[in-house]
């Protein structure tokens, strides 16, 4: 089912974008990355309002944290009555969150298969192509070469796992909010996700397909413009 | 409150142990090989390659004695020249976070013994996807790298190398002075066995990965725009074709009068060779990589299928007299006198052998465990 609904979709539009741009892949990747999340767009939008709203609640939650911070029980019962009165449900960003995810890994692995480096991908591949879009199986294999780069083995100068370390650490600082968040733990974990996450995407690029770390930074940087693009539209509509 | 940073270096760690390769066993990027010469059985598979009797399953020898010394494999191919194994492996020259990307490596074992032949193994870029072939003293194989390469079988010495615009995938067929081999480039090329020279070309509509197949004077190849071709043999002209319904992978098989041939949807066709008209198919349901073998008698036509089930087809018609399910991908399929043998991936067990009239299991390696 996941292979029927998410996967095949992924790995079709992929070569169509291809054989449309020349027979690029990175261009490919690119334009699949950029569609992908302009789908998604809505639920981004929400999520990004839904966050926005919770920071706007944070110097209130800070001083419930500091008025109730021994008693638990009281202090969710406080919370729960200020995200009542703001019209905030809590768990609401989350939900465009999750349906967001599988979309994205779904784009993430019809990536991964149709960069089928080794015969036994290219096998699986052949059992997702479209046989009603003429022209498609006999784009098969990807062109596969691009400057020094083999993208189906990861980098051997190790450019590119450098440039996703930078770009997931510019993306995770610019998506977190510059409020400090209510309590200590909350902070502490941030901090660390904004070292962690990069270095763990850095190490990925490290051992996989350089395919795949193209899509790495071509994904941080549609987040970061599309981040910018609606943090400035919801300035101006603030001023207004 | 420090118990969240412990988690995230935890996972951290976990991450670059995985990716740095503590994380166990092979995970293989191609199929394994196995021939049968005279009573023996060779099984190039990932840790080991094996020689058994083909009759009993028992052991003859193993190489390397020891896998757990890690130094070689994991092996793909083996092809045996005159008593000369050649068996080819995709191997990580150095291991931890920032190790190369593996390089293919071929190497001559001693068919009697397993010890190896050549003093130096070959190393090439790319993957030894396909088994080589030998003739006049060579050996020829393709490579990932997009190469063809020749050596002499008896030195490793390299002798010519041809370019493809592609990866090759395919195994090659020497015939005389000729070498035939196809690339991902989408063609099928004609060298001159001696310097590597170009005699003729063919581009087809998509990828080819399958090794040629000749009868008569014409040459027959599958490829991936579902099409399997016929062309002259001596100057590459296409022929005649076939429209399949899905790519075609594997090699062709013949007895003469019919082609027989299946594509990855898992159907089988029967096509007459002096017409390239449909005799029969039949749909297996499941995914066929490998090319039909037919047994020893001519009798059966023996699939294999990606899910793990080897099929005895009627030749006459395509009907499936027996069907064997089992676990993992077929590697390789192999007929000799009355008997018929698998090898698998990613299943406990990695080489089966059954008798062709009907199915029945003579031996497995390894055996289960009781």
């Amino acid at each position: 089912m996941w292979e029927l609904l998410v996967i095949n979709p992924m790995v079709n539009l992929l070569l169509v974008f291809y054989n449309l741009l020349g027979q690029q892949t990175i261009l490919a990747v690119a334009a699949l990355t950029i569609l992908v999340r302009l789908a998604i767009l809505p639920l981004t939008l929400r999520q990004q309002q839904a966050s926005q709203r919770m920071q706007k609640l944070q110097p209130e939650l800070q001083k419930l944290q500091k008025k109730h911070g021994k008693d638990r029980e009281k202090l969710a019962q406080e919370q729960m009555k200020l995200y009542q009165e703001a019209g905030i449900n809590p768990v609401g960003g989350c939900l465009p969150l999750f349906i967001q995810l599988p979309v994205m890994i779904g784009l993430y692995q019809g990536i991964i298969r149709v960069l089928a480096n080794s015969p036994l991908d290219l096998l699986r591949l052949s059992q997702n192509i479209y046989a009603f879009i003429p022209g498609l199986t006999e784009l098969i294999p990807l062109q596969s070469t691009f400057l020094w780069l083999d993208l189906g083995q990861p980098d051997p100068y190790y450019v590119l796992p450098i440039l996703v370390v930078v770009t997931s650490w510019l993306s995770q600082k610019i998506l977190t909010p510059a409020t400090p968040a209510a309590d200590d733990r909350t902070a502490a974990m941030t901090k660390q996700m904004q070292v962690t996450m990069p270095l763990m995407f850095g190490l990925i690029s490290v051992s996989y397909a350089s395919g795949l770390s193209i899509y790495f930074i071509i994904s941080n940087l549609v987040t970061m413009v599309q981040f910018l693009l609606i943090r400035q539209r919801n300035g101006k509509e603030s001023k207004s | 409150m420090k118990r969240i940073p412990l988690v995230l270096l935890l996972l951290f760690l976990v991450v670059a142990a995985v990716l740095s390769g503590c994380g166990g066993s092979v995970r293989p990027t191609n199929w394994t090989g196995l021939v049968v010469d005279d009573g023996v059985l060779y099984l190039a598979d990932l840790d080991q390659v094996w020689a058994f009797d083909a009759e009993t399953g028992a052991e003859s020898w193993r190489f390397p004695r020891d896998s757990s010394a890690g130094s070689y494999g994991p092996f793909y191919t083996i092809v045996l020249v005159d008593r000369v194994l050649f068996v080819t492996s995709y191997e990580r020259k150095s291991t931890g976070i920032f190790a190369r990307p593996p390089v293919g490596v071929l190497r001559t074992l001693d068919a009697d013994g397993g010890y190896l032949v050549w003093g130096e193994s070959v190393e090439r870029p790319g993957e030894f996807v396909a088994p080589g072939a030998a003739a006049n003293g060579m050996f020829v194989i393709g490579n990932g790298d997009g190469n063809v390469y020749a050596f002499d079988a008896e030195t490793g010495r390299q002798v010519w190398e041809f370019s493809t615009g592609g990866r090759v995938w395919a195994a090659p067929l020497v015939l005389s002075d000729t070498v035939y081999i196809a690339s991902l480039d989408h063609c099928l090329y004609a060298l001159d066995l001696a310097t590597g020279g170009e005699q003729w070309r063919f581009t087809a509509g998509g990828a080819i990965a399958a090794k040629p197949l000749v009868l008569g004077d014409a040459i027959y190849f599958g490829a991936f725009d579902n099409y399997l071709y016929e062309l002259d043999l001596t100057t590459g002209e296409e022929r005649r074709r076939f429209q399949g319904g899905n790519w075609f992978w594997g090699e062709a098989a013949t007895d003469g009068s019919t082609i027989y041939a299946a594509d990855v949807n898992g159907t089988v066709y029967a096509l007459n060779a002096e017409t390239f008209q449909e005799r029969w198919h039949t749909a297996t349901g499941e995914v066929v990589r490998l090319g039909p073998v037919l047994s020893a008698d001519g009798t059966l036509l023996l699939v294999g299928g990606d899910e793990g089930t080897l099929y005895g087809l009627d030749v006459s018609d395509g009907f499936v007299l027996w069907s064997r399910e089992g676990e993992g991908q077929l590697g390789s399929i192999a007929a000799a006198g009355n008997m018929v043998y698998i090898s698998r991936i990613l299943a406990d067990e990695h080489v089966q052998a059954f008798f062709v009239e009907n199915g029945r299991l003579a031996w497995v390696y390894p055996e289960a465990e009781e």
